[in-house]
């Protein structure tokens, strides 16, 4: 492997990930005299490049095999980005993956050409544009994933919005303004709470001289956003300030996810957004709130995490249902398929609050596995859309008996989608119910903040999940045939079932479900020790140390005073984890009553 | 080939042939696509075959090893055999969901009894039923159906997930091939896709059958979270000595608790009391399917998943209660609506529902032997006739309601015998194959501590025979009547007719491994509780704390010697009851044919409440789906108004200041200036007043 990463550009593997597609897109939107067809072949193969740089830095990283047994990070690459002559500003462009990022780094990097494939016909207008606007979306949400420096990381976060809006503002459906505009002062909004809470970490980490070792250059006193200095800084956080900065990052995360109550943009940006964009909005950018609530929350605010897990559980839960009944009602082929995705994403949050590691690689999982179903899903409503321009349960119908190709791929993906064992849905669902039910079992490695109660409410949501999806199955396909009066529209070189460039699309993505679905050790060996490493050592770790002893001690006191508080203690080696733990035990067992009482 | 390779291979063959169909059926294969599968399916068949071989030796040589450890005639526990106790170790292969550090949950196989007995019933009504199915699934002329590809590709997974069920040696792993088997039923039953009643069938069947897996998902959930693994074996270990993870105690509300969520998965995919209203829906599909899935092997599934967990449920008195009381109220319940029924694959369907409910009538007393031993027979019999009332179907263009033709016997002499021959043994005929296996449930029933559960078995038997052969006589004797537009009846060919014997001949002699000889008994011949249950015995000889397993374990150590001559008059109370029945059934339809008529006037609101299948349906859509409908419609409105309504609102803070401050922006000079002159005040005024 010395071949790979012994050269200048194998050193700048991520780089050159993120700066390919961004290259490409000002490539594409400098050259005015292209015309439309080469437009497309060259966006499509730069994001071909970036799929075969991604490979060759998965190739680099499985090389590392001690990254991959101990969870850490590799591939870095760090540079000053912005600094101040006294070094009292220190902020850096640091690149590096782990287990946790190189999956979602392959989702991306995946779904993109086949997004990008995927907008050949449908996209007559602007293409240039809007193929730039593509690449340039690549090269930012590569860029979040990679990032290993908080303020590069916002950047890259913030900068996803700009891409998105033009797409939906300009080749969306009739209402896309007002669905751009809705889309990009919500998701905007939170994010500026989130940037406080940003910048108050890293003011907090230059105001208490950074004792972990791990940033050695690092000068005292000086403001840095580098994860590994913040990951250090939970023991000097009071709960009064994790909590606080547990709510600012929530708010940016929670509406990008996006969990119940905070939900509603997302089925109206779905339903105006061109296919291409729904797909790279469901499948990847969705996944940079639970990514954050993953890389961020969790690790660096292990306290609150613990304390307001049930809270966040509790509307994942509520999300998980409502999301599925509102799915079922809806006519609108492509609304369902958005508030199916709140749903989905309600088990994404569950399976990470609780806190074990089978629900966390569920969760990571899951961001995975609802990647590929709902992509395709998008993909497939975008398929029918184009050739009667509805997507009105009401006027189509029957489809099955003059697009069996179509129907074959809608039904395997809504199989995955709801969770048919033996492909990809089923192992991550199957997860994240497995973690939240044994949440509070202290075996095998400690007792997480959630219980028994989530993983059954939550579990409905699988019963809710097939009623709303077979209701779209049999509506399109079923039945008798019923279509617009003009037919398929097939002026764009299309024919009346998939065309091969269609089926080439949807392809490859059932290939990755029925893999996953039969095999998943492949990515879970990838993502567990990643996890252990970076999110539940950090979260519940088995030694407890510094501040937070003296901090958990006071809150078990609290708790023990609490008469509501029914747990039973059950052995555990050290004894200190079980106490530090029970402080969520008692919000968890009121807020039982609540969804109990529900 | 090792036992091994033979497990994985029963399995991946029909897959093989499934998917190769799938991929080039409709390209290169169309009419012939029937080969691929079906050679899949034998040779899975031979398979399975070869591996009962295999087992039957390992379990005779650890039996006589063990035997020989402890003296020839001592009492052998059959748990303790070397042979058995090497079988139940599943074996892993491969390592698939990460459960945490370093625990797995494998896809691993578990080769035992048990399963051999469901590989072998699955396995040889599948090949019949291909078979079936290649003369089923074309007209007349021998051109095959629209989609004759796909109907065949469908088949294959089903006999691939329907063998990952039986094989499975974990609990994940079985929940992986009951959700297949759910996927290939709704595919099936909704092969005339353009049906909406087919379409809606299919969802329907899905649906119900996801609320049950609803529980047995969270029964494997509480097991996992109670033993902290999923293998069958460890599981079980740890129930009989009473142990739950990390050696602390079983509690019984523990284990009552798992066994009523497994059963919940049962009730929905064997069709029981209150979730059956998908299985006589689900007749909308092909007839050979309704033959294989909803009648022989999937429907079952419910049953084998129970007599697997025999040890689960026997250390449970209340969930076994529960199983025995809703396996007797469907199998009467079924029977009332199977009376009054026209369509002859609906009241087969009812009859489905109706002998499950015996099965787990069996299970629900401890029979757990005798409950397989049912299984096994029914499968036959019922594959029969439901082929049998598709081969009437396809002879009478599509037509099923037996009130629009009659008389079909001389035409149709090959169906017409096959079908009398099952319908005698679904009646429960003396020497016929159900005979056996029903008396022993009705025997095991009243021997145990609900007795009343046996007396309702016997008082359905009663109408199993009557409504068997209304079904028989309306349509096979009196004149002969053919609905409009069929010119005349004919037998079907020889791939159709075939499989009908070879069943019919099942329907016989499938009894009969069941059965010992020579020991007095009924006849003065048979005896229950022959070579079957022994195979078997070891795999039920741990579900203790339940005295009518202690008891069947104790029948197969002795010979079946408690089965002495005191019981005998349940036997000819039996087979009486079921000749009562055919005789009324004849005198009702051949003889008086306005008898039914008057009665069903006369019971009046009884009849239309059996007739109209107990409003169930009606009932479900009032307090479950309509509710479910107002509270999802309820969402989308608060989405729209109360949650939008807030962000309105909050939106409408910045814009309010935008609003009181857009005055000051006017864009008049004279604004501005008087702005200015004002400011100025203030600030000379703040001066000078600090000054």
């Amino acid at each position: 492997m010395t071949w790979l990463t012994d050269n200048f550009l194998g050193q700048h593997l991520l780089s050159m990930l993120i700066i390919v597609p961004i290259l490409g897109a000002i490539v594409i939107y400098a050259r005015s005299s292209w015309d439309a067809v080469f437009v497309r072949r060259f966006a499509m193969g730069v994001s071909l490049v970036t799929l075969i740089i991604t490979v060759l830095a998965l190739m680099a990283y499985l090389h590392q095999s001690d990254a991959i047994q101990n969870g850490g990070y590799t591939l870095l690459e760090q540079a000053n980005w912005i600094g101040s002559a006294d070094a009292s500003i220190h902020i850096q462009y640091k690149l590096a993956v782990d287990g946790i990022s190189m999956p979602l780094i392959l989702l991306a990097a995946g779904l993109t050409p086949l997004a990008i494939w995927g907008s050949f016909t449908s996209i007559q207008t602007r293409q240039r544009e809007y193929y730039a606007l593509m690449l340039l979306l690549h090269g930012a949400m590569l860029g979040v994933f990679a990032a290993r420096d908080l303020l590069l990381f916002y950047v890259f976060f913030e900068f996803t919005l700009i891409p998105l809006y033009f797409l939906i503002g300009i080749w969306g459906g009739p209402q896309r303004q007002k669905a751009a505009n809705m889309f990009f002062i919500y998701t905007l909004a939170g994010s500026l709470l989130t940037f406080a809470g940003v910048l108050y970490l890293g003011w907090k980490a230059s105001w208490i001289a950074p004792t972990a070792g791990a940033a050695s250059n690092l000068a005292a006193g000086a403001l840095t956003f580098d994860l590994d200095v913040l990951y250090n800084l939970a023991p000097h956080l009071c709960s009064g300030e994790q909590i606080g900065l547990f709510i600012a990052f929530f708010a940016g995360f929670a509406i990008k996810v996006p969990l119940f109550p905070f939900h509603t943009w997302l089925p109206l940006a779905h339903v105006e957004a061109p296919t291409a964009g729904s797909v790279i909005l469901a499948a990847v950018l969705l996944k940079l709130g639970t990514y954050g609530f993953l890389r961020l929350s969790l690790p660096m605010l292990p306290q609150a995490s613990i304390e307001l897990a049930p809270y966040v559980a509790t509307l994942a839960v509520i999300g998980i249902i409502y999301g599925a009944l509102a799915a079922w009602i809806q006519t609108d082929v492509k609304k369902l398929v958005a508030y199916s995705s709140v749903s989905h994403l309600g088990f994404c949050l569950l399976g990470m609050f609780c806190l074990k590691a089978a629900g966390l690689t569920g969760s990571l999982l899951y961001m995975i596995n609802h990647g590929l179903s709902t992509g395709a899903l998008f993909l497939i409503v975008g398929m029918i859309y184009e050739r009667y321009h509805t997507r009105e349960l009401a006027e189509i119908g029957g489809l099955a008996k003059k697009m069996p190709i179509l129907a074959f791929f809608l039904i395997f993906f809504t199989m995955s989608s709801i969770g048919l064992p033996g492909l990809n849905g089923f192992v991550s669902e199957f997860l994240v119910l497995l973690g939240t039910f044994t949440s509070d079992d202290p075996k095998p490695d400690g007792a997480g903040p959630l219980g028994v109660w989530y993983a059954v409410f939550a579990a409905s949501g699988i019963l809710l999940g097939a009623i709303y999806m077979l209701h779209m199955a049999r509506g399109v396909l079923f039945g008798p045939l019923k279509e617009p009066g003009h037919g398929a529209d097939t002026s764009a070189g299309l024919t009346q079932d998939l065309t091969r460039r269609e089926v080439g699309i949807l392809v490859p993505l059932a290939l990755a479900c029925v893999a996953i679905g039969v095999y998943p050790k492949m990515l879970t060996n990838m993502m567990q020790p990643a996890l252990d490493h970076a999110v539940l050592a950090k979260v519940l770790p088995h030694d407890w140390s510094g501040d937070r002893n003296v901090d958990a001690t006071t809150i078990q006191n609290q708790t023990n005073q609490n008469p509501t508080s029914r747990k039973r203690q059950r052995p555990v080696d050290g004894e200190r984890t079980v106490q530090t733990r029970k402080q969520a035990t008692a919000t968890q067992t009121t807020l039982n009553h609540i969804v109990g009482a529900r | 080939m090792e036992l091994k390779t033979l497990a994985i291979l029963i399995p991946l063959l029909p897959l093989a042939g499934s998917a190769l169909v799938g991929a080039i059926g409709l390209r290169g294969l169309k009419d012939r696509s029937h080969w691929l599968v079906l050679a899949g399916v034998t040779a899975a068949l031979f398979c399975a075959v070869s591996l009962f071989y295999q087992v039957n030796t390992e379990l005779n040589r650890g039996g006589s090893e063990t035997a020989a450890a402890i003296g020839a005639h001592a009492q052998i526990d059959p748990s303790q055999q070397v042979g058995y106790g090497k079988l139940a170790e599943s074996f892993t292969i491969y390592e698939w969901i990460p459960a945490g550090a370093a625990d797995w949950l494998n896809v691993t196989f578990r080769v035992d009894p048990l399963t051999i007995v469901m590989l072998l019933t699955v396995l040889s009504v599948s090949t019949m039923v291909v078979m079936y199915s290649v003369g089923y699934m074309r007209d007349h002329h021998g051109h095959a159906e629209l989609g004759y590809e796909r109907f065949f590709a469908f088949l294959g997974l089903f006999v691939f997930s329907m063998c990952m069920l039986v094989l499975a040696g974990n609990f994940l792993l079985l929940y992986l091939g009951w959700e297949l088997v759910g996927l290939c039923s709704y595919l099936l039953i909704g092969f005339y896709y353009q049906k909406p009643s087919a379409a809606a069938a299919a969802k329907k069947a899905f649906l119900v059958n996801r609320i049950g897996d609803f529980g047995f998902g969270l029964g494997i959930l509480l097991i996992y979270l109670t033993f902290n693994t999923l293998d069958y074996q460890e599981v079980f270990n740890m129930v009989a000595n009473s142990k739950m993870a990390g050696d602390l105690a079983l509690s019984t509300e523990r284990i009552t608790t798992i066994a009523l969520l497994l059963f919940c998965g049962a009730m929905g995919k064997s069709a029981q009391l209150p979730l059956h209203v998908w299985l006589p829906d689900a007749m909308e599909g092909p007839t050979p399917v309704s033959a294989l899935i909803h009648a022989a092997t999937m429907v079952t599934a419910g049953v084998y998943m129970v007599a697997r967990c025999s040890v689960i449920f026997a250390a449970s008195p209340i969930a076994m209660w529960i199983v025995g009381a809703i396996g007797a109220a469907t199998a009467l319940f079924a029977a009332t609506i199977a009376l009054t029924q026209f369509d002859m694959k609906r009241i087969l369907a009812y009859s489905t529902l109706s002998q499950l409910g015996y099965m787990f009538l069996g299970l629900g007393v401890g029979a757990f032997d005798s409950a397989m031993f049912h299984l096994y027979t029914h499968a036959f019999f019922k594959a029969c006739l439901f082929l049998g009332a598709g081969s009437v179907m396809h002879a009478m263009a599509g037509e099923i309601d037996i009130r629009r033709f009659s008389g079909l016997r001389k035409a149709m002499p090959i169906t017409y015998f096959t079908f009398l021959i099952s319908g005698l043994a679904l009646a429960g005929v003396p020497l016929l194959s159900a005979f056996w296996s029903k008396d022993e449930i009705i025997h095991a029933a009243l021997a145990s501590s609900t007795p009343w559960l046996g007396w309702i078995g016997l008082v359905t038997a009663f109408l199993t025979a009557f409504y068997t052969f209304r079904m028989i006589f309306m349509a096979f004797h009196n004149e002969e009547r053919l609905p409009r537009g069929v010119e005349h009846a004919h037998e079907s060919g020889v791939w159709m007719s075939a499989p009908l014997v070879l069943l019919a001949i099942g329907a016989v002699f499938a009894g009969y491994v069941g059965v010992t000889t020579g020991h007095g008994g009924f006849l003065g011949m048979f005896e229950p509780h022959g070579a079957f249950h022994h195979f078997l015995a070891p795999n039920f000889s741990d579900a203790k704390g339940h005295e009518m397993t202690v008891a069947a374990a104790q029948g197969v150590a002795h010979g079946a010697g408690e089965h002495g001559s005191e019981s005998h008059w349940l036997m000819w109370l039996s087979s009486g009851l079921a000749f009562y029945g055919i005789f009324n059934a004849w005198y009702f339809y051949t003889r008086r044919p306005g008898i039914p008529l008057a009665i069903a006037l006369a019971s009046g609101s009884v009849y239309k409440l059996f007739y109209h299948k107990y409003y169930v349906d009606e009932l479900y859509d009032l307090v479950f789906v309509r509710p479910l409908r107002r509270l999802g419609d309820m969402c989308y409105a608060c989405d729209r108004f109360v949650i939008n309504g807030i962000l309105w609102i909050i939106a409408a803070i910045p814009r309010a200041i935008g609003f009181l401050l857009r005055g000051w922006q006017q864009g008049a000079m004279q604004g501005y200036a008087l702005g200015m002159v004002v400011g100025l005040v203030v600030i000379m005024w703040w001066v000078l007043a600090n000054a």
